[in-house]
């Protein structure tokens, strides 16, 4: 893991100590609220529905244990004793003071953590891969070169008043689990003609009331200008975006209405400007960096297949719990581990304070010490020795997250919806929680197999609803809410948007219709290895229609 | 005539003085400019008066008269080291011309231009004070030579001089002969053309009153000649010249303080573009980029300080190639949120090498400077307090160390010399 | 009919103006505006944004059904009475010290 050096550890003080002025500034009255807004905004801390909410960021979804702890000490000792991990691998908490929070900021940046942009109209916390440096399948460990774009992105003083905010997301495999073409700018690690490796760029991207799905400008670009090229796209969004709508203010509009042509023109006429320059990423820096995300110390093992079969006959639930949350290694004899959030009747993505703690010690104990965020809302241990599986699936079990569900209906993806969050227009977790109930039967989930549910309780889709298999979007109706629902959704490289089949639904009429469809695809399927979105695409969308509407 | 030119030379209030100024002000024709100067030279203060000229646009006239009456007489010349070489130009071809055999240039303390204004640009940030040094610190001592005074000022020139006598007591007890009070710009126009005169080179180009060259602007037709002067400053006189009552005129107060650089809030030379301004002769102002590419040659051809006003949505690309044409430019953020200027800032200092003032206007608050000033932005003009307060204070709350080399003067600090800087 | 809602700076809790002048946490105790009424609640607002302590001020509007302030809007029911997920009675953020605020 990247460890601050002086430097970081210094800025992330200063900062710390700028807010807590500004907070001092504000509470004397000195600064009005509509001045002080942005300046919190920038540090994380929103006003919600019933209270503050301060979001940190969690750099592309890593932490250690003694950062666990903290966030577990964090929720404990000033707000509710949980946290709520979020579609972008952060972690919020939903009810601190104005008072305490330069308190917790000061806590966070004891342990090399902070909420530096986690709001605003800036470049937000960078998203990757859970799985970076553990999967098989990568052609890149993304976190040195994530690490150099949080660097470069901190207090950004060109680029801290965008017209919009601006989401970076990279992924170092073909296979995108950071649904990379889905944001302003998606990064896909790829090798050119020579065997070099280097990025794909993607842009344009974004969901929202406008789901656009990224657009290639450019098919690679080496790692030494990498950071030119990303100047050269932000200054041309900074200076041509659209700051009249802030509904048009995203740079998939700016893309979408000049053109991907226009666009690519502007961003190679700037790079043409500042390529070779200061920006310039040194070889030797990259792998100085790199150097922080070395492999652990692995032991040497044989590689050994976890008998799935023979553990779900012994013990169904570790059975199941087995083939649903592992992800291949790249190194024999360990596993990546999905610990889920989402328990039957939970709000997805919370965890508690002694959650925390025992994830925190597992972490310690089995993982190298080391965490993950995903952006699917659940925690990865990312070496698990298949050894210890046993032991941190019991370590699980005692603090309630052992639940197999990684991937399967029930993992589904949530915002914090009209319960909390001052934007929406509808509940979310209420919904999550019916569906988790109709589909509690774990035999039932398996059956169903890979299926994406993701809920957003407003238009502005942190609930990721267009890109789920099945999406559900709340929305205000006469003072109640409804629901729309969206099918054949996909945040993966196979990227989709969902389609609206028909109106929406009373809120206690989702499960039944989520469950038509789910039947409709089961009655389908060539067999159960045609997973739900397969079958959609196969079908197209008029049996789903029916399922949902009837044959009117 | 009766008056004894001993008695006037004596440098003491006098009642009866006084009233014999006064009696002398009914003595001539309103329009007797040489009955007046002649009477001052030959029977007033014989050998005891000087005249101050600037040469500027109408100085012509007045020294006309003077080389009728004696062209022996020191006309006194403020060299303050800011004027326009066509002014230096014309004082020699005044002198030549109309025989002028004691013209003496007076120069300010270098000692003092060292001290006080070490970078030249005191006009800028004080003009009070560089009048002062230039102006009225050289003269002093020549005036205390002689017991009174010619000048060229006229009734018509400013507002307050419109009571301007022919003759006047000062506070010092000194007589100003103003022979001129009465003649209007027409009469003056009138007199050169009959007399032939030459005019200062600037003249045709607009410029009616010519001072210092950073201090003058062209003024437009039918416009007070003396507006140019201090444009959009609260000043008038440059202290040198002493109003009716004898009092010096007050002190320029900086009409906006508003403006922070270098440390201090200092008083702002420019004022914003309007309407009906004349890019052929307008100074001191920011012009819209707009405004600018639309009478581009005009402002080229323009001799006096530009401004530019860059506003968002502005493509700074359009006057790469005339950056230099501009002392100041002002990036506009019409709200703190709006994001646009930092960008164009970065690109005219880094990529045009733009190497003047870059100034923020508009919604320019605390927490946003110490962005702005990393962009390349080195003045503001602040109007909101509390951000008052902390510029004067020092008191920005900011992060000094950054992950990013931007602009020009960042220096690199740590191991990562492409990516840390500090201040 | 029209009630003032807000939020509390310091501990963010959703707040509502009252006859007394003060603002405070029961919706119940809220004061009603009638339609004619404008200029009395404008004024509200304006003498509650100067003190700071109030943000996001907003009108909602309300039924009275028995004597019971009844919100229109679903999400002002919420911020009354607090989260209804993922437990049915999650509190609701409560103000820190003297359970009011004056303007």
């Amino acid at each position: 893991m990247y460890r601050y050096d002086e430097f970081d550890a210094a800025f992330v003080r200063e900062r710390t100590s700028q807010f807590s002025d500004q907070v001092h500034r504000r509470i004397a009255g000195d600064l009005t609220e509509d001045q002080f807004r942005p300046l919190r905004l920038m540090n994380g801390l929103y006003l919600q529905l019933h209270a503050y909410m301060l979001r940190i960021a969690v750099p592309y979804g890593t932490l250690s244990s003694k950062q666990v702890r903290m966030l577990a000490h964090i929720a404990r000792t000033y707000d509710r004793g949980y946290g709520h991990f979020t579609t972008r691998q952060n972690i919020q908490f939903n009810w601190p003071k104005l008072r305490d929070v330069p308190e917790i900021l000061a806590d966070l940046a004891s342990v090399e953590m902070h909420a530096i942009q986690t709001s605003g109209n800036c470049i937000r916390n960078i998203t990757t891969d859970q799985f970076a440096g553990a999967a098989d399948d990568e052609i890149i460990d993304p976190r040195p070169v994530a690490e150099i774009l949080r660097q470069w992105s901190s207090l950004h003083p060109e680029f801290s008043y965008l017209p919009r905010k601006f989401k970076i997301a990279m992924t170092g495999s073909p296979n995108d689990r950071a649904a990379i073409r889905f944001h302003d700018i998606g990064l896909q690690a790829a090798r050119n003609g020579a065997g070099e490796t280097g990025w794909e760029v993607w842009v344009g991207g974004g969901l929202g009331r406008t789901p656009m799905i990224g657009k290639l400008i450019n098919s690679f670009v080496r790692h030494e200008h990498l950071l030119s090229y990303l100047e050269s796209i932000m200054r041309v969004y900074n200076r041509y975006g659209r700051r009249d709508n802030k509904y048009k203010a995203r740079i998939k509009i700016l893309v979408h209405e000049e053109g991907l042509e226009t666009i690519k023109a502007q961003v190679e006429q700037e790079f043409a400007e500042v390529r070779g320059g200061r920006l310039t990423l040194p070889g030797e820096e990259l792998d100085r960096i790199a150097a922080y995300f070395a492999e652990p110390a692995y032991e040497r093992l044989t590689a050994s297949v976890v008998d799935v079969p023979r553990e779900k006959i012994l013990n169904p639930a570790y059975g199941n719990w087995l083939e649903h949350n592992l992800n291949a290694h790249r190194q024999p004899g360990y596993v990546s581990v999905t610990i889920s959030l989402k328990p039957v009747g939970g709000a997805p993505g919370d965890a508690t304070d002694t959650q925390m703690e025992a994830i925190a010690d597992l972490a310690e104990r089995y993982s190298f010490d080391e965490l993950r965020v995903t952006h699917e809302q659940n925690l990865v241990l990312p070496h698990v020795r298949i050894a210890d599986l046993r032991a941190v699936y019991d370590g699980l079990v005692a603090n309630n997250m052992a639940d197999g569900n990684a991937g399967l209906i029930s993992d589904i993806i949530c915002c914090p919806g009209m319960d909390y969050c001052a934007l929406a227009t509808a509940r979310s977790i209420p919904i999550a929680q019916e569906l988790t109930r109709k589909f509690e039967s774990e035999a039932r989930q398996r059956d169903i197999g890979g299926l994406k549910i993701k809920i957003s309780g407003c238009i502005n889709a942190c609930g990721h609803h267009h890109v789920g298999h099945i999406g559900i979007l709340g929305v205000e109706k006469k003072g109640g809410e409804l629901y729309q629902i969206t099918v054949g959704g996909d945040a993966t490289e196979n990227a989709s948007v969902g389609k609206i089949l028909g109106p929406g639904f009373e809120a206690e009429e989702v499960p039944n219709a989520i469950e038509r469809l789910v039947d409709a695809y089961i009655a389908r399927r060539v067999s159960v290895d045609e997973p739900f979105i397969a079958a959609f695409r196969r079908l197209g969308e008029a049996p789903f229609k029916e399922a949902l509407y009837g044959n009117a | 005539m009766a008056m004894p030119s001993l008695q006037l030379s004596e440098k003491k209030p006098d009642k009866l003085r006084a009233l014999g100024v006064l009696a002398l002000n009914g003595m001539f024709d309103e329009m007797d400019a040489i009955g007046v100067l002649r009477q001052a030279v030959e029977d007033i203060l014989p050998g005891d008066i000087a005249i101050v000229s600037s040469f500027g646009a109408d100085s012509s006239v007045l020294l006309h008269l003077v080389a009728q009456v004696d062209k022996a007489l020191p006309v006194y010349f403020l060299e303050t080291g800011k004027h326009f070489a066509q002014t230096l130009d014309y004082v020699e071809t005044l002198r030549e011309r109309l025989g002028l055999s004691n013209v003496i240039t007076l120069r300010p303390n270098p000692k003092d231009v060292a001290r006080f204004d070490p970078n030249g640009n005191l006009w800028e940030t004080d003009p009070d004070s560089c009048c002062h040094i230039r102006k009225t610190e050289p003269l002093d001592p020549a005036v205390a030579q002689f017991g009174g005074w010619v000048t060229g000022r006229k009734r018509y020139q400013t507002v307050e001089r419109g009571v301007l006598p022919h003759f006047e007591l000062t506070s010092d007890d000194r007589i100003k002969v103003n022979p001129l009070a009465y003649f209007s710009d027409a009469d003056v126009n009138a007199y050169k053309l009959k007399h032939n005169l030459p005019e200062h080179p600037l003249f045709d180009m607009g410029f009616k009153s010519i001072g210092c060259a950073p201090c003058t602007s062209a003024v437009a037709e039918g416009e007070d000649p003396r507006s140019g002067r201090w444009r959009g400053l609260n000043k008038k006189e440059c202290g040198i010249h002493f109003d009716f009552n004898g009092a010096i005129a007050k002190p320029m107060t900086a009409a906006n303080t508003n403006l922070f650089k270098d440390g201090a809030f200092v008083a702002d030379p420019f004022r914003a573009w309007t309407e009906g301004d004349d890019p052929a002769t307008v100074r001191y102002t920011h012009v819209p980029l707009a405004v600018f590419l639309a009478n581009r040659a005009a402002f080229l051809a323009n001799p006096h300080p530009q401004g530019l006003l860059v506003s968002p949505g502005d493509n700074v690309e359009l006057i790469e190639g005339d950056v230099s044409r501009f002392s100041s430019i002002a990036i506009n953020f019409p709200a703190f949120t709006d994001g646009r200027g930092y960008s164009s800032a970065r690109l005219l200092v880094e990529r045009f090498g733009f190497t003047g003032e870059v100034r923020a206007v508009g919604d320019v608050l605390a927490d946003q400077i110490p962005l702005m000033r990393r962009c390349g932005i080195t003045a503001f003009v602040v109007v909101n307090e509390p951000t008052k307060q902390a510029l004067k204070d020092g008191a920005l709350a900011e992060v000094g160390l950054f992950y990013q080399p931007v602009g020009i003067t960042e220096v690199p600090v740590g191991t990562r010399p492409y990516l840390r800087r500090a201040v | 009919m029209e009630i003032l809602a807000g939020n509390e700076l310091l501990s963010g809790a959703a707040v509502y103006f009252s006859p007394s002048g003060e603002w405070v946490e029961n919706l119940q105790a809220a004061r009603t505006f009638a339609k004619e009424e404008v200029e009395a609640r404008d004024t509200v607002i304006a003498t509650s944004k100067r003190t700071h302590r109030i943000v996001g001020i907003e009108i909602e509007t309300v039924t009275v059904n028995d004597g019971i302030l009844v919100p229109d809007r679903m999400r002002e029911k919420i911020r009354a009475e607090g989260p209804t997920a993922p437990y049915a009675h999650t509190d609701r953020q409560h103000l820190s010290e003297d359970g009011h605020v004056s303007i």
